[in-house]
């Protein structure tokens, strides 16, 4: 029998009624996740002596799960998917692998991410690159690209991703299944790699808005290790779902959605953007109202820019312990500074080495006005504009990116300065601190694409469900990845 | 001509002690490029340097600092075994200072 297709309530069902137990599921998590990684590449490390929990009434109890690299985990492998900690063995676990842990969730694998977090394809890690698993020329996206391919193809019910820019967000909508990054805050970042402390965001991909509410349930809380943590106890995001959004009013930024601001348009992002309108009058249909808000292109234009250089300075400064003295392999050297430069020349992949310098450069005192401190107007000036619409709005809703996922052969085309903005805006969400989920919106040339709902800080509950009504009203929750050939 | 340079790109990365080939220099030179290009665009908002900028996700935030209590460490043995060389307490690292 096969299970991990299943959702989280139904597994646990089984579970208390004794029709399944845990070690078989672990079992049949453990043989599908080396099955994937000899199609996909997904994980870094696979867990072949994960062991079976007590079956309570917590919901995640005895049910396995997947833990994207930059989660600190006691005693397990936590690489960030970089060489230059390819050996680190954490003596502790991250905040939010305790709390599940403390639940009887059981983790089976690490997932593979572009080096620590900072990319958006999933082909930086230093294990490879993540395939898509329903079509293997493509991308999965990033940076949660190995726990996005691995819920997509059914190795169990969720994965934990972390999110910076999209990182859960897009992974999420390329391979067909559901992505939410709660408020920034809910979920403690105590012992999660530090990437751009101020955008990073923990978070959850699943095949389902309701299993996503419920692992984030386990997930959220105070900590008095993370000081940006606050006091969530009154929301209880699975037991808040409900399927009347009837009044409820949701809006989309025309400069970002309609096709007359793409005359270069390919046939994919026509489709995509047909399909996300077909997906408004669906909205309108179960009695949400739906308007056109228009937003200055030039904010929506720098967006990309500011969040380049905002998240690259902040990693870094983040990332300056990295030196092979403190952690990962020792670098060669007469002396400490040559065995430093030797382990970060050998250790860190080009892009992460671009992005430092830029991230150094926008630092400097003569080039800080122009560079980090306009970003950070821009920041404001962005997330201000949302807040305006949030007013007025429970929720902003969107494409996710320009299409379905894109092929691995052209991933070096230059960006596009037409679909820029498009692609890269749920990156506003990260500057705010905005609740945020993808969900599945149906195919594109058979491959799957995705719809986004952002709402206003701490109002979690009304974009999951608003997500929620959508959700059902459509064919996609559950979905497991089919491989297509699209010649 | 171009602000920047290659031997910028290297002085750059010679301060962040990371050693680039000939390509990633290249690459470093043509995202400067871009970024510098959609900086221009920032700068043609109206009254951008009038805003102050934001730092973090929830700016409103109100932080509490805990009390200033000291708590009892018990890793420190879970620290040695996870060092490569140690002795008794002392971890081995390369020499730093004069």
């Amino acid at each position: 029998m096969n299970y991990m297709h299943k959702s989280i309530t139904e597994l646990h069902e089984m579970l208390k009624k004794g029709e399944v137990t845990s070690s078989e599921l672990i079992k049949e998590s453990l043989k599908k996740s080396h099955e994937l990684q000899e199609r996909c590449n997904a994980f870094v490390t696979i867990l072949d002596d994960a062991k079976e929990e007590v079956v309570t009434d917590n919901l995640l109890s005895g049910i396995p799960y997947g833990v994207k690299d930059n989660y600190s985990t006691k005693g397990i492998l936590t690489t960030g998917s970089s060489n230059t900690l390819k050996d680190y063995v954490p003596f502790f676990n991250a905040t939010a692998i305790e709390k599940l842990n403390k639940v009887g969730a059981v983790k089976v694998n690490k997932t593979v991410m572009d080096e620590f977090g900072m990319g958006g394809t999933g082909t930086t890690g230093h294990t490879g690159i993540v395939l898509n698993p329903w079509d293997k020329t493509r991308v999965c996206a990033g940076s949660s690209a190995g726990s996005a391919c691995a819920v997509a193809a059914g190795v169990y019910p969720y994965a934990l991703g972390t999110d910076t820019g999209d990182s859960i967000r897009k992974p999420a909508a390329y391979c067909g299944i559901v992505g939410y990054k709660p408020t920034y805050g809910m979920i403690s970042r105590y012992g999660v790699f530090p990437f751009a402390s101020s955008l990073d965001h923990l978070g959850v991909l699943a095949r389902s808005v309701k299993d996503c509410a419920i692992v984030v349930d386990a997930m959220k809380g105070i900590d008095k290790n993370d000081m940006t943590t606050w006091n969530s106890k009154n929301i209880q995001l699975s037991n808040s779902l409900s399927l009347n959004e009837n009044g409820k009013k949701i809006c989309y930024v025309k400069e970002l959605c309609d096709i007359s601001n793409y005359p270069n348009a390919d046939e994919e992002l026509k489709l995509h953007l047909e399909n996300f309108h077909k997906t408004l009058e669906l909205c309108k249909s179960l009695g949400i109202e739906v308007d056109e808000v228009s937003v200055d292109r030039r904010l929506l234009n720098a967006s990309y820019s500011t969040y380049v250089v905002i998240h690259s300075a902040e990693a870094s400064s983040n990332m300056s312990n990295l030196t092979g003295i403190i952690f990962g392999p020792r670098g060669n050297g007469d002396n400490y500074i040559d065995m430093i430069k030797d382990h970060r020349t050998k250790g860190f992949s080009p892009l992460i080495k671009r992005r430092f310098i830029i991230g150094s450069y926008v630092l400097q005192k003569e080039n800080k006005e122009r560079y980090f401190n306009n970003a950070q107007r821009v920041r404001r000036l962005l997330v201000d504009t949302w807040k305006e619409l949030f007013k007025k709005y429970d929720a902003v809703i969107s494409p996710v990116s320009i299409g379905p996922a894109k092929k691995i052969s052209e991933l070096d085309k230059q960006y596009d300065t037409n679909t820029i903005a498009l692609d890269e805006q749920l990156q506003i969400g990260n500057f705010g601190g905005f609740p945020s989920i993808t969900i599945p919106n149906g195919f594109v040339n058979k491959l799957p694409v995705g719809v986004n709902i952002t709402g206003n800080c701490y109002d979690d509950v009304n974009v999951l469900n608003i997500a929620y009504s959508l959700e059902n009203a459509m064919n996609y929750k559950g979905q497991i990845a089919k491989e297509v050939n699209n010649g | 001509m171009s602000k920047f340079t290659k031997e910028i790109v290297d002085s750059y990365a010679d301060k962040l002690l990371i050693g680039l080939t000939e390509e990633e220099n290249a690459n470093v030179l043509n995202e400067f490029e871009d970024i510098d290009k959609q900086i221009d665009l920032i700068n043609e908002i109206p009254n951008i340097e009038t805003v102050e900028p934001m730092t973090h996700a929830l700016d409103d935030f109100e932080f509490e600092l805990r009390s200033d209590e000291v708590e009892e460490s018990e890793i420190i043995d879970d620290i040695l075994a996870n060092s490569d060389v140690h002795t008794e307490r002392e971890i081995e690292v390369p020499k730093v200072v004069g």
